[in-house]
């Protein structure tokens, strides 16, 4: 199942690693820097699921979580958090924000296609 | 005078402060990256061992790694309060320490060129260097200042210890990060 997917993180070498492994799947990608270029992005593209990290300059990717389960049109949208914050506390906010899932980096670009594949198969 | 905490990083290792501490490594063939924010005094380095990819090919990825080790170094500078747009930043290591055998060989060549590509395409600009040559380097970096001290380590011993490490750091499996489903949606 090919899909088109969102990247949200401030890195452009991470950025990149993410759509190396997505693009072996045939997904489409589309790249934001921040929280905020997401919403841009999210307005004007539809996506099929989002992969985002948490610590970013502008808008982290906790606050786009929220923002996006409080608007109507993305409330079972699958978002998938990737990011080097581990610890029970963190992922609890995670869930609490509405996240579908969360991938801890570093990460096997084996596992994370796999993830995104489950979240995409078990979509509402 | 009040000696501010020392912090000793070993490869794989990042660390960031608000306080003012010493963060010290050492590096043979590995790069250090060193940033700091000078508004907000908060300074912190990473250790890394391979640019991407390890012994078990390209998939083999981890933090020991220079992409997944900046992304930890500026993930806890955010954390603190730094801001990319002001990073000082500063590159140590990449030394061709005694004679690394085989594919190893290219081992700080890669490690100095993942860096350059990494920091040009991020948009970090490089304040100072000291890498290459042959001789392993000590580290201090004073995150009150930003100041870094660069000592090379000019005995055989200390030499051959460092190698013999790193080589058995390269050797080493990548450990990767565990996935979670939340169920049952948003509390």
């Amino acid at each position: 199942m090919s899909a088109t997917i969102l990247i949200v993180d401030d890195s452009a070498t991470m950025r990149a690693l993410v759509r190396r492994a997505l693009e072996a799947d045939a997904h489409a990608v589309v790249e934001a820097a921040h929280g905020g270029a997401a919403l841009a992005a999210l307005g004007s593209t539809t996506v099929d699921l989002v992969i985002t990290d948490v610590l970013m300059p502008e808008m982290d990717g906790l606050a786009l979580t929220r923002r996006l389960r409080d608007d109507a049109r993305f409330r079972s949208l699958p978002i998938l958090v990737l990011t080097t914050e581990a610890t029970p506390a963190v992922k609890e906010r995670g869930r609490a924000a509405g996240a579908t899932g969360w991938i801890v980096k570093p990460f096997h670009p084996d596992t994370l296609r796999r993830t995104v594949q489950q979240a995409l198969a078990e979509r509402a | 005078m009040i000696h501010p905490t020392e912090i000793l990083l070993h490869v794989g290792g990042v660390h960031a402060s608000a306080e003012p501490v010493v963060i010290k490594t050492l590096l043979g063939s590995c790069v250090a990256v060193c940033l700091w924010d000078p508004r907000v005094l908060v300074g912190g380095m990473n250790h890394f061992l391979l640019p991407e990819g390890g012994p078990n090919g390209p998939q083999d990825e981890a933090t020991r790694f220079g992409v997944h080790a900046m992304d930890r170094l500026v993930g806890e500078m955010l954390k603190l309060g730094a801001s990319p747009a002001r990073f000082v930043v500063k590159v140590f290591g990449g030394a061709s320490v005694l004679a690394m055998p085989g594919p190893a060989a290219a081992v700080p060549h890669k490690n100095l060129e993942f860096v350059r590509g990494y920091l040009a395409r991020e948009g970090l600009r490089v304040a100072a260097t000291s890498v290459g040559g042959t001789l392993p380097r000590q580290i201090q970096f004073f995150t009150a200042s930003g100041k870094v001290l660069v000592r090379r380590l000019v005995t055989p011993r200390a030499q051959a210890r460092l190698a013999e490490e790193e080589a058995a750091q390269r050797r080493a499996r990548a450990r990767f990060g565990d996935v979670t489903f939340f169920r049952g949606g948003r509390a």
